[in-house]
C-alpha cells in the first residue's frame, strides 16, 4: 500500500517536472520527417478547421496570444517557440502529447495531423502566407421573430468602407437559442442578395415553461457586430417539467412521507405506549388498593 | 459601536464588488464575505476561492445574501423549473485535478476532503485504465436522503441533493448508505475555520463547513443561483464537463462554453450512469473513455484493497 | 410448587430465604468498595475521553470518511444484542410456561436494562453533534431507520424497567416490613416509597399478574423489533456484506447467544459472591447450557446462510468482502469468532460436564468476547470496501484502527453497564423472594404478614 502511494507520488512529481521542463526531446528519426501534405490553400483551410476544433481552446487565436494561462503556457502559433520546430518535431508532439498537451494519435488521422502542420506553417515568416484573414468588417444585424409562422427574419448590412452601410449578401448567419448556461446552436442560413434571410424554427425547439425562447442571431467572425439577442418569443415547445418530488415517496422529507409507513409507525408506537400507559395505570391501581 | 453594527450588517448581507475590474475582474469577488473590518478605506474580504483580498470600501455594495433562515428556506426550494444534469466525458480527462482544486477552494475543504474525486479506474483485469472524476451523483432515488433521521439532507425539485449543516446531527448514516462514497465528514475543525468565523451559513455552498457534520458535492448550487456553472465545470482545462438543465435538453461545456443537446450528446456517445443496477438513478452521466486524449499515466491501484 | 407447609415452618424458611437473598444488599465490605472504585474510575476516564472527543471532534477516533462507523457502532450492536435476553428469559420462556427460568428472570432484566441503557448512551457518543440530539425529536424523519431505532430502544427500556419493577413490589414490601436492621436505613426508605403501599392482598396480586402478562406479551414484538431495526441500519444500505435479507433474524439469533452468555456470567458471579449456591443451582446452569446450545445452533444456521450463499456465488463486491473475512485481513478475527462463539460452545456443551457452573461460565466468557468481535467484523470490513476505489486520501483513511480515545469510551460503556448491574444487585434482591418462597410452598399471607 505504502509503496503504491509513494509510486503515485513519484509519478505525480514526474508529471509536474515534465510539465516544467523546457526541453521536449524528439527522437532524431522523427525530427527529420518532411510533411507529405502539400502546402496549399485547401490543406491550410482544412488545417484551420482542425485547429479551431482541437487546439484553439488552449493555444488561442493565432497571433492574439490569448492561450490558456497554463504552466507551461501553450505557445501561440506565430511565436518563435512554435515555428522553430521542424515539421517532424511538430508532428511528433501533436501525435504523442505530453503533460497538459493531449495526444492526438487516436483522435486525428495522420493526414489531418500533417494538414494541421500546414496550417501552423501559414504563420511561419519564411513561408508565403496562403490564408490571410481579412480584417473583420463592421456590420449591422437586424432580426425579428415571427411568432405566428415561427420564423426568424434577418437583415444584415455591412460597412462599405465609406461610412455608409449597404446590404450584406451571402453571409452566414448563425441562429442559437439561449439556454441556462450558453447558446445552443440550432441552425445557419445565408443572406440573399437583398441581405435578408429567413430561418424556420424547428418544431422541436424547447423553450421555457411557457415555450418562450430567446433567439440569438450572429454573423461569423469575419464581421464585427453586436449579437442580436431577441426578446423572448413564444416559438418553442413549453419545457417539460416532470415532477421529481412526488407525494408518498420514501426518499423525500416528512411532508411526502408514505402514508402506509406513517400509519404503521404511529400505529405501532401508539399501541405499544398505550399498553405501557395501561400497565402504569395498573400500578396506580395497586397503589390505590394499598391505601385503602 | 458604529463599527460593530456596521460589521454585523456586512456579515449578514455579505458584500460584493460594485465597480468592475478591481482585482482581475469582479467575478472572483462576487461572492466574497467580509472577514475583518480594517481601519481606513480598505477592507479585507474572503473570496469564494478562499483567498483574502483587500478592497476599497467605496467599491462595496451590499449583495443579495439573505439571512440564515431565508437562506435555508430558498435552499430547500431550489431553482424553479430546472433539473440539473452533468455529463462527464471520460475520454477528455487527463487527471489535471483543476476541478478538485477549485472545488476544495470553493467549499472550504481540507486537502483530504473531496466533493469531487478523480479516480483511477479499471473495470476488469484486462480492460484499459482511465481517469474518472466522481462528484455526488445527485440520484433521483437517493439512498442517502432516504435514511437521514432529521431531514437534514434532502433532494430539491431541481434535482440537487443538499445538506443543511445547521441541522445535521453527524450520525453518518448517509455515508453508510451512499454507494458512490460521495460524502465526506468534518472529523476536525474545517480548513481555515477562523477565517470563516461569523460568516453566515450558506446552505447552497455548505460554507462555512461545520465540525461534526456531513458535506458533499452540491453542484455549486450557490453559483447556479447566479447563473454560473459549478466550480469544477468552470475550472476544467480539458473540456471534460458538460452541465445544464435537462428540462430544456441543453448542456454547456465548462471549458469551451459550447452548448449542445443533452440527449444528442448522450445518444451519440453512448453515455451511461454509474452502477445503474443499484437503482439510484444518477443525474451524472458519463461518456465512455474511448479515444482518450491523454495517455493514462497513473499506477492503477488494486481496487478495494 | 411444593406442598403447603405449616405456618411455623413457613416463617422459618422465609426468614432463611430472605436472609440469603438480602445478603447482596447488606454486604458492604472492602471488596465491594474496591469494585465500585474500579468501575467508577474507568468510567470516569472514559467520560473524560468523551470530553476530548466533543472538544476536538470525531477526528480523535480512528474513523474516517470510508470507515465512518467504527467500534462505537459495533459496541452499540453488541449492547442491543445483550439486552435482548430480557425478552427471551422473562417473557418468551414464561409465556411458554417454563418454570426453571423464573429464578433467572431478575438477572435477565438487570442485564437487559444495563444493555439497552448503554446502547442508547453509546449512540449519542457516536454522534458528530451530540449537542443537537434534540433534533431527533424536533425534526425526526419517520422514514429513517434511526428514528425507528430510537423509538424502539426507548420503548424497550421502559418495558424492561417495568418488567423489573412490577415483580419487585412484593419484595419491596417484604423488605420494608421484615428487612433486617443490617439494611441501611436509606435503602429501607427507598423500599418504603417504591413499595407503593403493597399489602399483598389478592387484588394487588391480581393486578400485578394482569400487568405482567400484558408486559410479557408486549415485549415480544418490541424485543424482536429492537434488534431487527438495529440490523436494518445495515441492511437498509446497498453495501456488500450488509445488503442481505436475513440480517433481522441473523441479528436476533446472535443476540440470544450473547445474552445467554452474559446472564450465565452474572448468575455465576452472584452465586459465588453472595453465596447463592442453593438458589442458582447446578440445575439452572444445566438448563441454561441446554438453552445455550439451542440458540447457538439457530445462530449457526443463520451464519451458514449468511456466508455460504454469497460465498457460493462470489459476486464481485461480495467476493472482495468475503475473501477478506475468510482468508484476508480479518480472517483471524472471523475464524476465532466462529470457533469460540459457535463451534466450541456447541460441541462442548452437548456434554453434561461443560454445563456445570464453572465450565459453562468460562465458555460464556469466551462466547461473550467472541460476540463482541463478531459485531466488529459485521461493521468494519464492509465499510473498508466500498464499490468505488479509495484514492487520494491519506493512509489512515484506507484502514480503520480504533484509537485510545475510542477504546477509553468503549471501556466506559462496559464499566457503566457493569455499574448498573452492580447497583441493581446491591439495591434489590437478585431473585424474587416472594416468587421463590411461593415455589417452596409458603403462602402469600405469610409472605405479606408484618414483622412479628
Amino acid at each position: 500500500m505504502k509503496k503504491q502511494f509513494t509510486l503515485t507520488l513519484v509519478i505525480a512529481l514526474m508529471t509536474v517536472y515534465q510539465g516544467m521542463a523546457q526541453e521536449w526531446l524528439v527522437p532524431d528519426d522523427q525530427k527529420g520527417l518532411t510533411n507529405p501534405s502539400e502546402y496549399n490553400l485547401s490543406n491550410v483551410k482544412k488545417g484551420k478547421d482542425l485547429y479551431m476544433k482541437n487546439c484553439k481552446s488552449c493555444h488561442g487565436d493565432p497571433g492574439k496570444h490569448n492561450g490558456l494561462p497554463l504552466v507551461p503556457p501553450p505557445p501561440d502559433m506565430v511565436s518563435e517557440q512554435m515555428q522553430k520546430n521542424t515539421d517532424g518535431e511538430l508532428f511528433f508532439k501533436i501525435t504523442k502529447g505530453r503533460g497538459g498537451m493531449p495526444q492526438f494519435e487516436t483522435t486525428i488521422s495522420e493526414d489531418d495531423r500533417w494538414r494541421l502542420i500546414n496550417f501552423i506553417r501559414n504563420f511561419d515568416p519564411s513561408h508565403e502566407q496562403l490564408l490571410v484573414d481579412a480584417p473583420p468588417q463592421k456590420a449591422k444585424l437586424l432580426a425579428s421573430v415571427n411568432e405566428v409562422e415561427k420564423k426568424v427574419e434577418i437583415f444584415a448590412e455591412v460597412d462599405d468602407k465609406n461610412g455608409s452601410f449597404v446590404k450584406l449578401p451571402n453571409a452566414a448567419v448563425k441562429i442559437s437559442a439561449k439556454k441556462a448556461f450558453g447558446n445552443l446552436p440550432i441552425g445557419e442560413v445565408l443572406t440573399n442578395a437583398e441581405g435578408r434571410a429567413e430561418y424556420q424554427i424547428p418544431e422541436t425547439l424547447i423553450g421555457d415553461e411557457s415555450g418562450m425562447v430567446n433567439i440569438v442571431v450572429q454573423l461569423d467572425e469575419n464581421y464585427v457586430t453586436d449579437n442580436v439577442v431577441l426578446d423572448a418569443a413564444k416559438v418553442g415547445q413549453p419545457k417539460p417539467q416532470p415532477r421529481l418530488i412526488k407525494k408518498e415517496i420514501l426518499w423525500s422529507t416528512n411532508e411526502n412521507v408514505q402514508s402506509w409507513l406513517l400509519l404503521s409507525y404511529l400505529g405501532a408506537v401508539g399501541a405499544a405506549w398505550a399498553a405501557i400507559g395501561y400497565v402504569v395505570f395498573q400500578i396506580f391501581k395497586i397503589w390505590r388498593v394499598g391505601k385503602e | 459601536m458604529e463599527k460593530k453594527s456596521r460589521r454585523s450588517f456586512m456579515k449578514t448581507l455579505g458584500v460584493s464588488i460594485g465597480a468592475a475590474g478591481v482585482v482581475g475582474g469582479s467575478s472572483i469577488l462576487n461572492s466574497c464575505t467580509q472577514v475583518e473590518s480594517t481601519s481606513g478605506d480598505t477592507i479585507t474580504l474572503l473570496t469564494s476561492s478562499g483567498e483574502l483580498v483587500k478592497v476599497e470600501k467605496s467599491q462595496l455594495k451590499p449583495a443579495d445574501i439573505p439571512s440564515l433562515s431565508e437562506n435555508q428556506k430558498r435552499g430547500r426550494e431550489g431553482l424553479p423549473g430546472k433539473k440539473f444534469v452533468m455529463v462527464i466525458d471520460l475520454s477528455k480527462c487527463r487527471n489535471a485535478r483543476q476541478c478538485m482544486k477549485a472545488c476544495q477552494n470553493h467549499h472550504q475543504l481540507r486537502p483530504e476532503q473531496h466533493h469531487i474525486n478523480v479516480l483511477e479506474m479499471q473495470d476488469a483485469e484486462n480492460t484499459a485504465p482511465y481517469y474518472m472524476p466522481k462528484p455526488c451523483q445527485h440520484c433521483d432515488n437517493p439512498p442517502c436522503t432516504k435514511v437521514c433521521p432529521v431531514n437534514a439532507t434532502f433532494k430539491r425539485e431541481d434535482g440537487i441533493v443538499l445538506i443543511d449543516n445547521e441541522r445535521c446531527i453527524g450520525c453518518r448514516f448517509c455515508i453508510a448508505a451512499c454507494p458512490y462514497s460521495a460524502r465526506v465528514f468534518n472529523w476536525f475543525e474545517p480548513r481555515d475555520a477562523d477565517k470563516y468565523k461569523g460568516v453566515t451559513y450558506n446552505i447552497e455552498a455548505n460554507v462555512p463547513q461545520k465540525k461534526g457534520t456531513i458535506s458533499k458535492c452540491l453542484f455549486s448550487a450557490d453559483r447556479l443561483r447566479d447563473g454560473k456553472l459549478p466550480s469544477c465545470v468552470s475550472a476544467c482545462p480539458n473540456g471534460v464537463y458538460w452541465f445544464g438543465d435537462q428540462n430544456e435538453d441543453a448542456v454547456t461545456n465548462g471549458t469551451t462554453h459550447e452548448t449542445t443537446s443533452f440527449s444528442e450528446l448522450i445518444k451519440t456517445n453512448a453515455g451511461y450512469t454509474l452502477m445503474p443496477d443499484l437503482g439510484t438513478k444518477p443525474r451524472v452521466y458519463y461518456l465512455p473513455p474511448k479515444d482518450r486524449a491523454f495517455p493514462f499515466q497513473g499506477e492503477i491501484e488494486q481496487h478495494h484493497s | 410448587m411444593e406442598k403447603e407447609k405449616s405456618p411455623e415452618e413457613s416463617r422459618k424458611l422465609l426468614d432463611k430465604i430472605t436472609f440469603d437473598l438480602t445478603r447482596s444488599i447488606v454486604k458492604r465490605d472492602e471488596l465491594t468498595n474496591f469494585w465500585y472504585f474500579i468501575l467508577i474510575m474507568f468510567a470516569l476516564v472514559g467520560l473524560w475521553g468523551w470530553g476530548i472527543q466533543v472538544r476536538d471532534g470525531l477526528g480523535v477516533t480512528g474513523m474516517r470518511d470510508y470507515v465512518s462507523w467504527g467500534m462505537y457502532i459495533a459496541n452499540f450492536v453488541f449492547f442491543v444484542a445483550v439486552s435482548l435476553i430480557g425478552f427471551l428469559i422473562s417473557s418468551a420462556l414464561h409465556l411458554l410456561k417454563i418454570k426453571w427460568s423464573k429464578v433467572i428472570s431478575r438477572v435477565a432484566e438487570q442485564v437487559a436494562i444495563a444493555g439497552v441503557a448503554l446502547a442508547g448512551i453509546i449512540i449519542v457518543m457516536d454522534m458528530g453533534r451530540p449537542d443537537r440530539f434534540l433534533n431527533v425529536f424536533l425534526h425526526g424523519r419517520f422514514a429513517s431507520p434511526i428514528i425507528w431505532d430510537v423509538t424502539v430502544v426507548t420503548t424497550y427500556l421502559t418495558i424492561s424497567v417495568l418488567l423489573f419493577y412490577l415483580p419487585l413490589l412484593p419484595d419491596l414490601a417484604l423488605l420494608r416490613d421484615k428487612g433486617s436492621d443490617d439494611i441501611p436505613q436509606w435503602k429501607r426508605n427507598v423500599y418504603r416509597i417504591l413499595a407503593l403501599g403493597w399489602k399483598g392482598n389478592a387484588e394487588q396480586y391480581k393486578l400485578m399478574a394482569h400487568a405482567m402478562r400484558i408486559l410479557m406479551i408486549l415485549i415480544v414484538p418490541v424485543g424482536l423489533s429492537i434488534h431487527t431495526v438495529t440490523s436494518w441500519l445495515f441492511a437498509a444500505t446497498l453495501r456488500s456484506g450488509w445488503d442481505t435479507t436475513i440480517f433481522g433474524p441473523y441479528f436476533v439469533a446472535g443476540a440470544f447467544v450473547a445474552g445467554v452468555a452474559a446472564v450465565i456470567i452474572v448468575m455465576y458471579m452472584y452465586r459465588v459472591r453472595y453465596g447463592l449456591k442453593d438458589y442458582f443451582e447446578d440445575y439452572h446452569f444445566n438448563m441454561m447450557g441446554k438453552l445455550f446450545v439451542l440458540v447457538c445452533l439457530v445462530y449457526l444456521y443463520f451464519n451458514i446462510n449468511e456466508f455460504f450463499v454469497p460465498g457460493y456465488k462470489m459476486k464481485t463486491a461480495e467476493s472482495i468482502h468475503l475473501s477478506n473475512l475468510f482468508t484476508g485481513k480479518f480472517s483471524t478475527m472471523f475464524w476465532a469468532t466462529q470457533l469460540f462463539g459457535l463451534f466450541l460452545p456447541i460441541t462442548l456443551m452437548v456434554n453434561k460436564f461443560f454445563r456445570k457452573p464453572l465450565p459453562i461460565t468460562i465458555i460464556s466468557v469466551f462466547v461473550l468476547i467472541a460476540s463482541w468481535f463478531k459485531r466488529y467484523i459485521i461493521v468494519i470490513p464492509t465499510l473498508e470496501h466500498p464499490f468505488l476505489p479509495v484514492q487520494n486520501v491519506p493512509e489512515n483513511y484506507q484502514h480503520y484502527a480504533p484509537t485510545s480515545i475510542e477504546t477509553m469510551i468503549t471501556v466506559f460503556s462496559f464499566m457503566a453497564a457493569i455499574l448498573i448491574i452492580t447497583i441493581l444487585a446491591k439495591m434489590f434482591p437478585v431473585i424474587a423472594i416472594w416468587e421463590y418462597a411461593e415455589e417452596k410452598g409458603i403462602s402469600r399471607e405469610i409472605i405479606s404478614e408484618p414483622k412479628n
